[in-house]
C-alpha cells in the first residue's frame, strides 16, 4: 500500500516535467469573410489579423475550434492539416471551408449552435491565441423583404469585401434566365467593369452566383475587382443586373461608398527630449503598420556599440536603452548616433543626438 | 471590613497622586530629527522618468514609468546612522543600473523639515566617510510620516537647468 502511494506521489511530482509551457500569443484581431454574406452549405474563407499576437510571420498555424462541433478533436499537440491556415501575408492568415462539411452538420443544427468558437495555435499547441469568436451574418430576411438590392455592407470601402444581394422576382423577365451579370462602374462610371457578353472571361468574372429561386449574390472587393490606383476615392458603385445577353435587366442602381479611414500615422519619438550618457534612452513607435512588432537599434558611442532590439504590439512598442551603465566612465563623449530599424529592415530613424554635459 | 477597604482605596489614590508626578512634558527630550525619519531599509514602489524639458514645454509624453525595467523592481536603499542618529553609510540593494554610487556615505542638508519655502531637503552623497568626495545629491522630497513613505528625486540639470529627473517612490521595509 505504502510503495502504491509513494508511486503516485512520484507520478504527481513529475506531472510538471510533462506539461509542455504554454504561451498565450494573445488576441485575434479583425476578423472577415469573403464572401461577406454565406450560406452553410458554400465554400467561405475567413480571415484573421494575428499582427497584434506573438505568432511569428509565416509561422504553421492551425485552426483549434468545438463549435459548432470539434473537427480536430484528441490533437491538440499535433493538430491535423485538414485544420491548417494558409498565411496571406502581413501577419493575416486565412482558412477556407464549407462549414456543412467540415463540421459535419446540417445547415439547420449549424444555425442552432453557439456559433463559431475556436482559438488559433501552432502545431503542437505550445503557443495559442485567446478564445475568439467569428460572428456569421444571417441573410435569409433578404428572402422575404421585398428589396431588389442589399449589400453587406450597406456603404462598401475599397478595400473591403462587399457582397450585393439581387431578388429577381421583383423585376420582369428573369425568370428562367441562365445566368445573371454585374455591369457596374465606379465613381458615376468613370471606372468600368462591364459585362461584356462576348468575352468569356469577362462574362465568367462578372457573373453573379445563383443562390436558387431567383435570388442572386456578387461578392467582390473594389479595389481588386475595378483595379484602381492606389489613393482612389470611391464614392459610388453604379450598376445593373443583368440577365445573360442582355435580355434585360434591374434598372439603375447605386450604393453609395462608406467614408474610408486610413489608418493613423505612425508615430516615433525619443524619451527624453535631452539626454545625458547617465540617462535612459527611451524610443517609442505607435500606430505600427501591420506586421511591425519590433524596433532594432544600433548606438554608437564613439568607440562603442550598443544593439538590441524593442518588441512591442501594432499599437505601441516602446522601450528603454540603459546608456547609464552601457556608456558609464566613457570620456569626452558628445553625441550618440542612433539607428533605429523596424522588423521588416525598413530604417525608422538615423540621427545623431547630442549628449548634455551634467552640472557638478 | 470597612476600614480595610478605606485604607485600600487611600494607597490607590496615593499610587495615583505618585504616578502623576513626573508628568512627560517634553521639556527634556530632543526633538525628532529628519535623520530618525531617513535611516533604515526602503524599497522601490515607483520610479518615474521624468522629461523636465518636455514637460516645462508642454510637449507630450513628459513621464515614463521604469518600475518594470532594468531590474529596478529589486531597487532597495538603506541609509545608516550612528547611536547618536549621525548620518554613516548608505547603500543600494539590486542590481540595478548606477543613477547614482551605489555605496558611500550620505548626510542632510538639514536637520529638521525646513518651514520657509527653501526647497527640499538634499541628501548628500559622498564616496568618503569624511565627506568631502560629493558624488551625488538626491532630494527628499517627501518626507517619511506616519504612512512610512518617502520620495526622493535625483535631478540632471545642465547649464543650471533641469533636463531629466527621475523620482522615486519608496515604502519602508520593516
Amino acid at each position: 500500500m505504502k510503495k502504491i502511494i509513494y508511486t503516485i506521489l512520484l507520478a504527481l511530482l513529475m506531472v510538471p516535467n510533462f506539461v509542455q509551457a504554454q504561451e498565450n500569443a494573445g488576441a485575434v484581431g479583425p476578423m472577415s469573410s469573403f464572401p461577406v454574406v454565406y450560406k452553410y452549405d458554400e465554400q467561405v474563407t475567413w480571415y484573421f489579423d494575428l499582427s497584434g499576437t506573438t505568432f511569428l510571420e509565416n509561422e504553421d498555424l492551425y485552426i483549434w475550434i468545438w463549435s459548432p462541433s470539434e473537427p480536430d478533436a484528441g490533437n491538440w499537440e499535433n493538430s491535423s492539416d485538414f485544420a491548417k491556415l494558409h498565411y496571406e501575408g502581413d501577419k493575416i492568415w486565412s482558412f477556407t471551408l464549407t462549414p456543412t462539411a467540415y463540421f459535419s452538420k446540417t445547415p439547420e443544427e449549424i444555425a442552432a449552435s453557439a456559433g463559431f468558437w475556436f482559438r488559433l495555435k501552432n502545431k503542437n499547441g505550445s503557443k495559442q491565441s485567446d478564445v475568439a469568436n467569428l460572428t456569421y451574418t444571417d441573410f435569409s430576411s433578404f428572402y422575404t423583404a421585398n428589396e431588389v438590392i442589399k449589400s453587406y455592407p450597406s456603404k462598401p470601402t475599397i478595400d473591403k469585401p462587399v457582397s450585393i444581394l439581387f431578388n429577381s422576382n421583383l423585376k420582369a423577365g428573369f425568370t428562367g434566365v441562365p445566368s445573371v451579370h454585374f455591369h457596374s462602374g465606379l465613381n458615376d462610371w468613370a471606372v468600368l467593369q462591364e459585362y461584356q457578353a462576348w468575352i468569356p472571361e469577362v462574362s465568367e468574372k462578372t457573373k453573379l452566383k445563383d443562390l436558387g429561386n431567383g435570388f442572386y449574390r456578387m461578392d467582390l472587393i473594389p479595389q481588386e475587382y475595378y483595379n484602381t490606383e492606389p489613393g482612389f476615392v470611391m464614392e459610388n458603385i453604379t450598376f445593373l443586373m443583368v440577365a445573360k445577353d442582355w435580355t434585360t435587366n434591374s434598372g439603375d442602381q447605386i450604393l453609395y461608398a462608406g467614408e474610408f479611414i486610413p489608418p493613423p500615422p505612425p508615430v516615433f519619438g525619443f524619451f527624453p527630449l535631452q539626454i545625458s550618457q547617465k540617462d535612459f534612452l527611451g524610443m517609442y513607435r505607435k500606430n505600427n503598420e501591420s506586421g511591425v512588432n519590433k524596433l532594432i537599434y544600433k548606438i554608437t558611442a564613439g568607440s562603442k556599440t550598443i544593439e538590441g532590439e524593442i518588441s512591442g504590439t501594432t499599437s505601441e512598442i516602446k522601450g528603454f536603452v540603459n546608456l547609464v551603465s552601457e556608456l558609464k566612465g566613457i570620456p569626452n563623449l558628445s553625441e550618440i548616433h542612433v539607428l533605429v530599424k523596424d522588423n521588416k529592415d525598413k530604417t525608422i530613424s538615423d540621427t545623431s543626438i547630442p549628449l548634455k554635459t551634467l552640472d557638478k | 471590613m470597612k476600614r480595610k477597604s478605606i485604607y485600600g482605596l487611600a494607597v490607590v489614590m496615593y499610587l495615583m497622586t505618585i504616578g502623576c508626578d513626573n508628568t512627560e512634558d517634553g521639556n527634556y527630550v530632543d526633538p525628532i530629527t529628519l535623520y530618525e525619519k531617513v535611516n533604515g531599509n526602503w524599497g522601490l514602489a515607483n520610479l518615474k522618468m521624468v522629461d523636465d524639458f518636455a514637460k516645462a514645454n508642454k510637449i507630450e509624453p513628459s513621464e515614463q514609468n521604469l518600475s518594470t525595467y532594468f531590474n529596478y523592481e529589486d531597487f532597495k536603499i538603506k541609509f545608516n546612522v550612528d547611536e547618536k542618529m549621525n548620518p554613516t553609510s548608505y547603500e543600494v540593494l539590486g542590481d540595478v543600473p548606477p543613477l547614482f554610487a551605489p555605496t558611500g556615505f550620505w548626510e542632510l542638508s538639514s536637520d529638521f523639515q525646513p518651514t520657509n519655502a527653501s526647497g527640499p531637503v538634499r541628501i548628500y552623497l559622498y564616496s568618503d566617510a569624511q565627506k568631502t568626495q560629493k558624488t551625488d545629491e538626491l532630494r527628499l522630497t517627501s518626507v517619511p510620516g506616519n504612512n512610512d513613505e518617502m520620495e526622493l528625486q535625483l535631478v540632471h540639470s545642465s547649464g543650471g537647468s533641469a533636463f531629466v529627473s527621475y523620482v522615486f517612490k519608496l515604502n519602508a521595509i520593516n
